[in-house]
């Protein structure tokens, strides 16, 4: 058997910096504009599908982006800016198309329900909401929001990710690669979908009122990736 | 918008307390025979493990179905991906301490994290769904048990060992990840609605679990200690019969089922 206490006291900053990640993912996905199937159909403001969709791409090629890093260097803040960098061009390049249809494909104007001026641009919003729609397509501060979101994002992956590498292991470099991928990516998943039951379904950015719904979903990822945390230092640890 | 169900409890001709035992039982019994019987026999009788894991995805989609048939807020894929992402840790913790109690493990592991975000889904989020602990529990084990039968029909064991080297570190864990997961989260997504009925999805479940299986057979073709011709003509036969159950059940369920024709010619447009 495992020798729990052990294992646990030599890897105690990974655990707390796998839970921190954790809740970084969680917090971050309240920043991305989801507008889920009615944001398919440009009946609602953010991009046109779920939660764990939006923050999965951009989750896994931060870990991507880190991964690839960590073959260069082993410098903590470079793995995580990674991550971070390249989570934001993923929901930044999908923020972009979607526009790009909404815009010149379906012909509606970027426009929130939420707020009636734009917070960032000041510009007039309710006029150009389309009647029986709660809103359409990309404001700017919908698309600032979810950049921040996706920074966010690639930083608690790659923490994750980060974190689970430096565990104390007799694990060769190959094994150790694809269990800690396979562990974040587990992790990442749960913590995508804990706030996404918070949030409900669509969501427009840190400007929508949903988004102050926050702290309980951090409070939940909190105990949830802690458990995943423990299981997996263990794990890696122990062999 | 609130995706995926009229927000009541859903009907059910097959007691869920009967789809856990086949679930349970059927999972862990398929991997246990699988690992013994192909250190004895021989490396043909790895595909027991996915028909374990076929078990586990069908009693999988009807905890889906039964939650998700509140409405979730959100899509049904959500717990599809929160089922394998339990799963997938309980998994490989239970596995690594385990050793032959490895897939026991695995499962209490998975059943202790899904009561847990069962518990936050309802106290702290304040989902309020009735049966989320009880169903979060099902789905994590569904999904661990999923992740057990198919490693174990692509590798014919469950030791950790055999598993890192095969499944892991070679990526066909993400396979065995998308393909449990869409069948744990697809049938109910593609069923749900007014009409939904018990037998048509869990058949769709016996589809889906028909494709991670021939999945699972063409990745054993790599690996040595398991043969993957049995478990890809068995995957195929489950999913032709499947299949031709499932259209019968949609043929059933439609008010009529009619033949549009070709499309017209540009003549005939005219």
């Amino acid at each position: 058997m495992i020798d729990i206490v052990g294992i646990l006291t030599a890897n105690v900053l990974c655990v707390v910096l796998i839970t921190l990640g954790g809740m970084l993912i969680s917090w971050s996905v309240h920043f991305v504009p989801v507008g889920g199937a009615p944001a398919a159909m440009a009946q609602a403001t953010g991009i046109g599908t779920g939660t764990v969709q939006l923050a999965a791409g951009a989750g896994l090629t931060g870990l991507v982006t880190a991964g690839a890093m960590m073959n260069m260097t082993d410098s903590m803040a470079l793995v995580v800016a990674s991550g971070a960098v390249g989570a934001m061009i993923m929901i930044g390049v999908t923020m972009i198309v979607g526009t790009w249809v909404y815009v010149y494909g379906v012909g509606v104007p970027p426009a929130s329900a939420k707020v009636d001026y734009d917070p960032i641009t000041k510009d007039r919003q309710d006029i150009y909401v389309s009647q029986g729609t709660e809103g359409h397509g990309l404001p700017t501060v919908s698309f600032v929001s979810g950049i921040i979101g996706g920074a966010l994002g690639g930083l608690g992956g790659a923490l994750i990710y980060y974190s689970l590498m430096s565990v104390s292991t007799g694990l060769t470099a190959t094994n150790l690669v694809g269990l800690a991928s396979i562990f974040a990516v587990g992790i990442f998943f749960v913590n995508a979908v804990i706030p996404s039951y918070n949030i409900g379904g669509t969501i427009e950015g840190f400007h929508d009122p949903k988004f102050k719904k926050w702290p309980k979903a951090v409070q939940a990822s909190f105990v949830a990736t802690l458990l995943c945390a423990l299981a997996s230092v263990l794990t890696i640890g122990g062999l | 918008m609130s995706a995926g169900g009229s927000g009541g409890s859903a009907g059910e001709a097959i007691p869920q307390n009967k789809l856990i035992v086949f679930g349970v039982v059927g999972g862990l019994v398929a991997v246990y025979l699988s690992y013994f019987l192909v250190s004895i026999a021989g490396s043909a009788f790895a595909f027991i493990g996915a028909l374990g894991a076929i078990c586990a995805i069908v009693w999988g989609c009807s905890a889906v179905r039964r939650v998700a048939s509140y409405g979730l807020g959100t899509g049904v894929p959500s717990i599809g991906m929160l089922a394998l992402g339990m799963g997938v840790v309980a998994t490989m913790f239970g596995l690594a301490v385990g050793g032959i109690a490895g897939p026991v493990i695995s499962l209490i592991t998975a059943a202790i994290i899904g009561l847990v975000i069962g518990v936050l889904a309802n106290k702290v989020l304040g989902m309020g769904i009735p049966i989320m602990e009880k169903s979060m529990t099902e789905i994590a084990s569904a999904g661990s048990l999923a992740i057990l039968g198919l490693s174990v029909t692509m590798t014919g064991t469950f030791m950790f060992d055999e598993v890192l080297t095969y499944v892991v570190a070679t990526g066909y864990i993400a396979v065995i990840y998308i393909t449990a997961g869409l069948a744990i989260l697809h049938p109910f997504n593609a069923n749900l609605g007014s009409d939904e009925t018990q037998d048509r999805t869990l058949v769709t479940g016996f589809e889906k679990g028909a494709i991670a299986m021939l999945i699972a057979g063409i990745v054993a073709a790599v690996s040595n200690g398991a043969a993957s011709t049995p478990t890809i003509l068995i995957g195929l036969f489950i999913w032709y019969t499947a299949f031709t159950k499932y259209r019968e059940l949609v043929a059933r369920d439609a008010y009529d089922v009619v033949g549009t024709g070709l499309l017209p010619t540009e003549e005939e447009l005219e």
